[in-house]
């Protein structure tokens, strides 16, 4: 089950060494990276999964267009970007170059939080000659500042808060051009299959997955750790990894905190993939997989991430300013034992109010969070509404808004 | 209070604006030639050119209006927009004027970039050339304190930090090393072996 480590194989502190390992950037032109992208059916790593091929040849019909690589990484359960930022520095820079020949694009950014930019991109880019020059751009590190409209109105300036859609950003984005926002490990794996090849990349994984994905695995595991895995493992497979469970399991939540549990009976069988996961709601998103303790408590867990996610809105529409702060609320009161069954229906009615009304995908995903919370964890609602908690102890540590406010 | 505070009040400003629009001509040549260090990585060097220019506007924002209000300066309203018209030195004073014209049209266009076009921003820029000269010989001509030594020492270190930053961008003109490469490549022996 150990998978070949294409990308946390491919650390290199110097341009020298990255050379050496890999071979130099490769002459191919933007045709034969479109090609190489499409026929390797590699999808965006950022968690929307959208197809690079695609992505890139939308981009590369407009004119003048702009990248930007992606290292944001807002999702708290999430550590990969920063991994390979940090020991991939110059594979994640190849892949930017190899993008904006791609796309034929004159103007490259790098979007990635600030510590990482001046200790290591920085760095990294002097030591470079690249075609494309490339303007880096501190990310803030909240929750919604990876979205990619988000991504673009940072670059141009401003906070980083998405905008409405359409248009999309690769329509219309860095002061009006079309903008490929591309995330890094997405890069990462284009700097590779442009070199060695699509069939080289599909050699791994399945053919739905192809090629290797970044996970973060956390909570209740011996080793949590940034691994890197073949598309399509099984969840059980990349928690053992990890170090194995050090408890027995209650659910594990899969994607990212817009992501959705898995119950803990269903982990053996489901693998890290679209397919495997539609049926529970969840995806492999950023590659986040946090497991939870049968004895900690699904109800508090989920009132948590729900708490964080409403406390991370960008305030600018109804949904996300009134909404979510309500949805977590009510979530919390059901949570901290207030026996009332008009709790579950006053969340079921307000995620319904919430849901597809937002400017983004905000309170959709928050929506998806809270309605598998209460899905997988129906028994312990019920015991909360009968006033009692079947749990030992709290549950899965979420960042409060104080931390937050101080990275 | 007197009425000498407007007009000592207008120097002083005019003296900080003039320091900080150095600041942000050489922040902006930094910008455009790549050039970044540990201690000032190049994202802090664009987003303090940012901010450094809405502040110096701010400073000369103070030196146009308290001038203008001063009886000693004998400015009109139609000196801050058309140049070479003043009663005192009209030529020195006018330079100031002109920056002054210069800096609105930055301003500006920076507001509208997204609705004027990269080429048409980016061609509008190039007035900070002009601006950042005039503003300086404007200080120099026109300042009580012009040929002062210490004003003298100032303009020269602004003159040097500009010119140095000059030269960097100028050295920055990129030269490509993309190396021909058959692809796809084979995969190196080194990467491979590590693979498992």
């Amino acid at each position: 089950m150990n998978a070949p480590q294409r990308l946390l194989g491919a650390a290199a502190a110097t341009l020298a060494d990255h050379s050496r390992l890999l071979g130099p950037l490769p002459g191919v032109d933007g045709a034969g990276i479109l090609r190489a992208a499409a026929e390797s059916s590699l999808t965006g790593r950022g968690g929307a999964a959208f197809s690079t091929g695609r992505k890139l040849a939308s981009v590369a019909a407009a004119s003048d267009p702009v990248v930007v690589g992606n290292g944001a990484e807002g999702e708290p359960a999430s550590s990969k970007d920063r991994r390979l930022l940090a020991t991939a520095p110059h594979l994640v820079l190849d892949g930017l170059q190899l993008a904006a020949r791609a796309v034929g694009s004159r103007t490259a950014y790098l979007y990635a939080p600030a510590d990482l930019l001046r200790t290591r991109l920085e760095p990294a880019l002097r030591e470079r000659r690249d075609d494309v020059p490339v303007t880096t751009v501190a990310s803030p590190g909240a929750f919604l500042s990876g979205e990619e409209s988000a991504v673009v109105q940072a670059v141009q300036g401003g906070r980083a808060v998405p905008t409405s859609t359409p248009p999309r950003v690769f329509e219309r984005g860095v002061h009006g051009r079309a903008t490929l926002v591309q995330n890094v490990e997405t890069l990462a794996h284009l700097a590779l299959l442009t070199r060695f090849g699509a069939a080289w990349f599909r050699g791994v994984g399945t053919s739905a997955e192809p090629g290797t994905r970044l996970l973060t695995v956390s909570g209740a595991v011996a080793a949590p750790d940034v691994l890197e895995v073949a598309g399509g493992t099984l969840l059980a497979d990349a928690l053992a990894l990890a170090g194995g469970p050090t408890e027995p399991l209650g659910a594990v939540l899969v994607g990212g905190y817009h992501g959705a549990w898995v119950p803990a009976e269903a982990v053996a069988d489901i693998a890290l993939s679209r397919d495997g996961l539609a049926p529970y709601g969840a995806a492999p998103g950023a590659g986040v997989v946090l497991a939870l303790a049968d004895s900690s408590c699904g109800l508090r867990a989920g009132a948590d991430v729900a708490a964080y996610l409403a406390g991370q809105g960008a305030r600018q529409c109804g949904p996300c300013r009134n909404g979510l702060p309500a949805l977590a609320g009510t979530l919390r009161a059901l949570a901290d034992g207030r026996p009332s069954p008009l709790l579950v229906a006053e969340v079921q009615r307000v995620s319904r109010l919430v849901e597809h009304r937002g400017a983004c995908h905000h309170p959709d995903g928050t929506v998806r969070l809270v309605r598998s919370t209460l899905r997988t964890f129906s028994a312990e609602v019920a015991h909360h509404l009968a006033g009692r908690c079947t749990a030992r102890h709290g549950a899965l540590v979420v960042p409060s808004e104080t931390e937050e406010a101080i990275a | 209070m007197s009425a000498d505070a407007l007009w000592y009040f207008g120097r002083g400003t005019g003296v900080s604006a003039l320091t900080l629009f150095t600041l942000v001509v050489v922040l902006g040549l930094l910008v455009r030639s790549g050039w970044s260090s540990p201690a000032l990585p190049r994202f802090v060097v664009s987003a303090v050119h940012r901010t450094t220019s809405l502040t110096a506007l701010g400073l000369l924002a103070v030196h146009v209006v308290t001038l203008l209000l001063d009886p000693y300066a004998q400015l009109r309203l139609v000196d801050l927009v058309v140049p070479f018209l003043g009663a005192y030195r009209p030529f020195w004073q006018g330079l100031g004027t002109l920056a002054l014209d210069l800096v609105v049209l930055l301003v500006l266009s920076s507001l509208l970039r997204d609705r004027l076009g990269r080429r048409t921003w980016r061609a509008l820029h190039w007035a900070a050339y002009l601006c950042w000269p005039a503003a300086l010989v404007h200080a120099v001509g026109n300042g009580t304190d012009g040929t002062s030594t210490w004003m003298l020492a100032l303009v020269g270190g602004c003159v040097a930090a500009v010119g140095g930053a000059l030269t960097l961008r100028l050295r920055a003109a990129r030269t490509s090393e993309t190396e021909t490469q058959s692809v796809p490549a084979p995969v190196p022996p080194a990467y491979l072996a590590g693979l498992r």
